[in-house]
């Protein structure tokens, strides 16, 4: 499907799901193994703290002790009781005006929030991509043999977003040197403490930075080099490896500066650093954010090389050129929709970490200030799957032998948005008091149902398992399936579709008959549910193309207007929902830098009316497009360049003979 | 005749017959199980495709997008009831206008075939439509601008925060609750246990009843004029309060939240909002005034009785038992 050749369709299908098993799984059965080690950990600990208690007591009558004991405000021991730590660092500052700086014409918040999004839209960018690439040139690399116009075509493509990513990558670091120091300007009294912190990491941090840099040099460089060799080849593909697990590593150090604000830990209440650094970074948030953002930085940069390429195709000279473009559209949007769809199930986590870090925090998030911003994002996240589908629809349409299944896209349409309908609907409706008389109430008694989770979990869900349905249909579309199973395959799909359908519904309905705590674990087999029509789906779609007969090629090159500006919608719906997200999690800690440590106290610690985020949200999203507009041009100019041809009569080097 | 005419008329003329004639029929004062509103639209709905199929009229796809269209119209306008607000009737009606859009450019023929008669009138193909929508284009956007410059008298709309984020701690007759850790001390055993599991109410506890039996006397002596005597929020004084006192028996109310919060928000009451949910909109009085702890406790414990719901809880105690 990605191409002419089937076994490339399995390959990137089975590249995918390890890929994503390869991030995921850490992250997932993270909790699992961190208790175990934390409870080597504590012990440990504990064993150190009588210990030195001991020598405490042994010293007492010799003078004072030196190490100062406190609680941590995170962790716990085994009985519940509050972990205890040496103190090995000062207090939080109890900032005042003195503590941060300001220009004229806007609020440091503001700068501030503009650095730190750019920075943050950029490094999602480039983190994304060596993952795209490392997993198109094992595509190419693995059928180079059955296909290699295909496997070049592939080469080419992972050349060419690396290319791109260069330009994108000396560009993060400019943005990050620029939020560096509308931290050390603008906040300096908060920075101090975070530093003093955060110290080794930060040197970590600048480490590994070089790391990347000198891996992904190698790379892109040694690209045309190693190409010549098969075993170079398989190095240089292992070396994308490398620049992705450098590149995870310093994502999630960087993570644990904002996670550690969010929800610190590792600190006692008044700030003070307790000796152990593996605390403070691995507080509670940071692995369901880690994870997040990795799904999220997958389906961002989808959509920008969708976007990237869309363009090409629209202003494509040639067929061969439109092909080319709406072939890499394909692929971007490949990798997008497959990082979209486990990405609620990632947000999921991280609000039920929230929750369980301060119930407070949650409710501000889901039901008190912030609650409004979670329709706009419901909106939106909406707006992503009609996108996907959209495109998929029209994609359908070029593919031969589609017309078997395209008369079902107007009822998955139809569940769409009844689902949407149902997500949507906000608890609380905003209306007149004249409004709610004609109601007889605050809650509608029809759609009033669908303002609680139960409803909203169950739409979700549906909506996945639609566009994963959609997704199949897609991929057989020019199959015509040939293995004796066939009737039996296409029973068990229709099966696990149909009852993953009967048993959201169940589960959700049943949900408002239980408990409130006990509902919340619904979701849990819901996801399941989901999931297994993902990766159950998928398998038998899979197996039921062996020695399958196509009924033609995909027409690349003939994709509609309204399929490629459905890639447009997507990508910049991803970019505001990013900014949006991220501005939600970020304006939970209200008035705290660092919450219930380091007390905001600037003029700025207020929260924003819903219009000036959105305007706010507006302007990064247009800034960063521009600024991907000029990175892709720059990158483009090594393409355009003519090859220098002598003069006649001029003697030719010997080595450019 | 043409066939989209007579497609087009099957549409307009069943809709006025349905509408006017059968739909009566079907909206009665109490909703039955049968013979009801949404039944009524389904019947209407099967009725336009039984029709078009019999008749074999195969609508061009820009009738079938306005049919659609249309029913989305219908049943969010005239037959979802009670009426819903403006604010969302606008948005299920965005939502089913994207649904319409995707449902004619699910593929390039459709949509190409869609557009043909919208491109057709513009370029002056169809003289006719192109006459009536030059008079009809000016004529709705007067309307429009006449219809949101006429002088309105309602009250503004407000974003209201119906369940604020609580404080860490909260004080009531001197003493200091901490939200997140407090529980009801009507709802502990002897062993210092949270009793929330699943069924929690056990008929047979006689003080566990004394005690609801006291937080319903107290909720009738001070409560039920607002939250009314089924605690719908539908009490006899609530139609002159905005916003409405809070229904009890719906799920989105004290089903999701903690004791704790609801003792603080009856303690508090309206002035004791944070800004964000507009204290000086709410009329629920401070009732650490007036009531004692225990009595505030009482009513809370009688309230998720009467409901039937289970106190939000965030640990595991709640799977026991």
């Amino acid at each position: 499907m990605l191409g002419k050749n089937k076994r490339s369709i399995t390959a990137f299908s089975l590249g995918l799901i390890l890929a994503m098993a390869m991030y995921l799984v850490p992250g997932m059965t993270s909790d699992a193994i961190a208790k175990e080690a934390f409870a080597e950990q504590v012990f440990a600990e504990e064993a150190f703290a009588k210990e030195v208690l001991a020598e405490e007591e042994a010293a007492e009558g010799e003078g004072e002790s030196e190490v100062e004991w406190s609680q941590d405000v995170f962790y716990k021991d085994w009985e519940g009781n509050p972990l205890k730590g040496p103190v090995s660092g000062f207090p939080a500052p109890e900032l005042d005006e003195s503590d941060y700086n300001n220009y004229e014409f806007a609020p440091s918040r503001m700068l501030l929030w503009v650095a730190n999004q750019q920075h943050l839209y950029f490094g999602s960018f480039v983190l994304a991509v060596p993952i795209f690439c490392m997993l198109i040139e094992f595509i190419g690399i693995r059928s180079k043999e059955e296909d290699p116009v295909m496997s070049a075509k592939y080469d080419r493509l992972a050349h060419d977003l690396m290319k791109v990513s260069l330009t994108a990558y000396s560009w993060t670091a400019i943005l990050g040197g620029v939020l560096l120091f509308t931290f050390i300007t603008l906040f300096p009294g908060f920075f101090k403490y975070m530093a003093g912190i955060f110290r080794p990491v930060m040197h970590v941090y600048a480490l590994m930075f070089l790391a990347e840099s000198g891996v992904l040099y190698v790379y892109y460089y040694g690209w045309d080099k190693m190409s010549s060799d098969p075993f170079l080849k398989w190095v240089h593909c292992s070396l994308s490896v490398l620049l992705n697990l450098i590149g995870t590593i310093l994502m999630y150090l960087a993570n644990s500066w904002a996670t550690f604000m969010q929800a610190p830990g590792g600190i006692d209440s008044e700030g003070r650093f307790l000796g152990n650094i593996w605390h403070v970074i691995h507080s509670t948030l940071w692995n369901p954010v880690g994870v997040h953002r990795i799904l999220g930085n997958i389906v961002f940069g989808g959509g920008i090389v969708g976007a990237y390429a869309a363009y090409h195709y629209l202003t494509a000279k040639t067929e061969e050129e439109r092909a080319h473009y709406d072939w890499v559209c394909y692929v971007a949007m490949f990798i997008a929709i497959f990082g979209l769809i486990p990405l609620p199930f990632a947000g999921y986590w991280l609000m039920k970490e929230v929750y369980a870090f301060r119930q407070q925090m949650g409710i501000t998030l889901m039901g008190g200030i912030m609650a409004w911003l979670f329709i706009i994002q419901a909106v939106m996240i909406g707006l992503l799957f009609f996108g996907a589908n959209s495109y998929l629809h029209n994609g359908m349409a070029r593919v031969k032998g589609s017309h078997r299944y395209m008369k079902y896209c107007k009822y998955m349409i139809l569940l769409l948005i009844c689902c949407f309908t149902m997500w949507m609907t906000p608890h609380t409706i905003v209306m007149t008091p004249a409004e709610l008389k004609a109601m007889g109430g605050a809650q509608h008694p029809v759609v009033g149902h669908f303002g609680v989770m139960s409803a909203k979990n169950t739409a979700v869900n549906l909506m996945i398992t639609t566009t994963i349905l959609c997704f199949l249909l897609y991929q057989k579309a020019n199959k015509k399936i040939t293995v004796p199973w066939a009737t039996v395959g296409n029973c068990w799909i229709a099966a696990i579709f149909v009852g993953a359908a009967l048993n959201i519904i169940f589960l959700g309905v049943y949900g408002y008959f239980l408990p409130a705590n006990q509902r919340v674990g619904l979701s849990v087999p819901q996801v399941t549910t989901t999931l297994t029509t993902l990766f159950a789906g998928t398998a038998i779609n899979i197996s039921m193309f062996k020695d399958s007969e196509s009924y033609g090629d995909i027409q690349w090159g003939t994709q509609s207007k309204v399929g490629t500006y459905a890639i447009f919608l997507l990508a910049i719906s991803f970019t505001w929902l990013m900014g949006l997200m991220g501005y939600i999690r970020s304006a939970v800690r209200l008035f705290w830098h660092v919450t219930e440590v380091v007390r905001d106290n600037s003029v700025d610690a207020y929260t924003l009316t819903i219009g000036e985020a959105g305007k706010m949200l507006t302007f990064n999203t247009l800034f960063v497009w521009v600024q991907f507009v000029v990175v892709f041009w720059v990158g483009s100019l090594t393409g355009k360049k003519a090859v220098a041809k002598a003069p006649e009569g001029v003697p030719v080097p010997a080595q450019q003979q | 005749m043409n066939k989209s005419l007579v497609s087009f008329l099957v549409f307009v003329v069943g809709l006025a017959v349905f509408h006017n004639a059968i739909f009566p029929i079907f909206t009665p004062k109490e909703v039955g199980w049968v013979l009801n509103r949404y039944v009524y639209f389904l019947l209407f709905v099967a009725y336009v495709i039984i029709t078009n199929l019999i008749l074999r009229l195969k609508p061009p796809i820009a009738m079938n997008a306005l049919f659609v269209w249309s029913l989305g119209f219908y049943f969010y306008k005239f037959v979802l009831y009670p009426p819903i607000p403006w604010t969302l009737f606008i948005t299920y009606m965005v939502m089913w206008s994207i649904g319409t859009f995707l449902y004619v450019s699910q593929d390039p023929e459709t949509f190409r075939e869609f557009r043909k008669p919208i491109v057709k009138t513009i370029v002056g193909e169809y003289k006719f439509a192109q006459i009536i929508m030059l008079i009809a284009m000016p004529i709705l956007v007067g309307f429009a601008t006449y219809n949101s410059i006429y002088p309105s008298y309602q009250e503004p709309v407000e974003l209201r925060t119906v369940h604020p984020a609580p404080p860490a701690t909260t004080k009531v007759h001197g003493k200091t609750y901490p939200l997140e850790s407090t529980n009801n001390p009507f709802r502990v055993d002897e062993q210092d246990n949270y009793k929330d599991s699943f069924p929690f109410l056990d008929a047979d506890k006689t003080e566990y009843m004394k005690y609801v039996t006291e937080g319903g006397t107290i909720f009738f002596q001070n409560c039920h004029y607002c939250h009314g005597d089924q605690l719908n929020g539908l009490g006899m004084f609530s139609h002159v309060f905005n916003p409405t006192p809070a229904n009890f028996i719906d799920p989105g109310t004290i089903a999701m939240l903690q004791e704790a919060f609801i003792f603080w928000r009856v303690a508090k009451g309206g002035p004791g909002l944070p800004n964000e949910s507009t204290p000086w909109s709410s009329a629920m009085p401070p009732w650490e005034e007036h009531l004692k702890t225990d009595e505030i406790w009482k009513v809370i414990l009688f309230e998720y009785w009467y409901t039937g719901w289970h106190p939000r809880t965030f640990g595991t105690e709640g799977s026991e038992g």
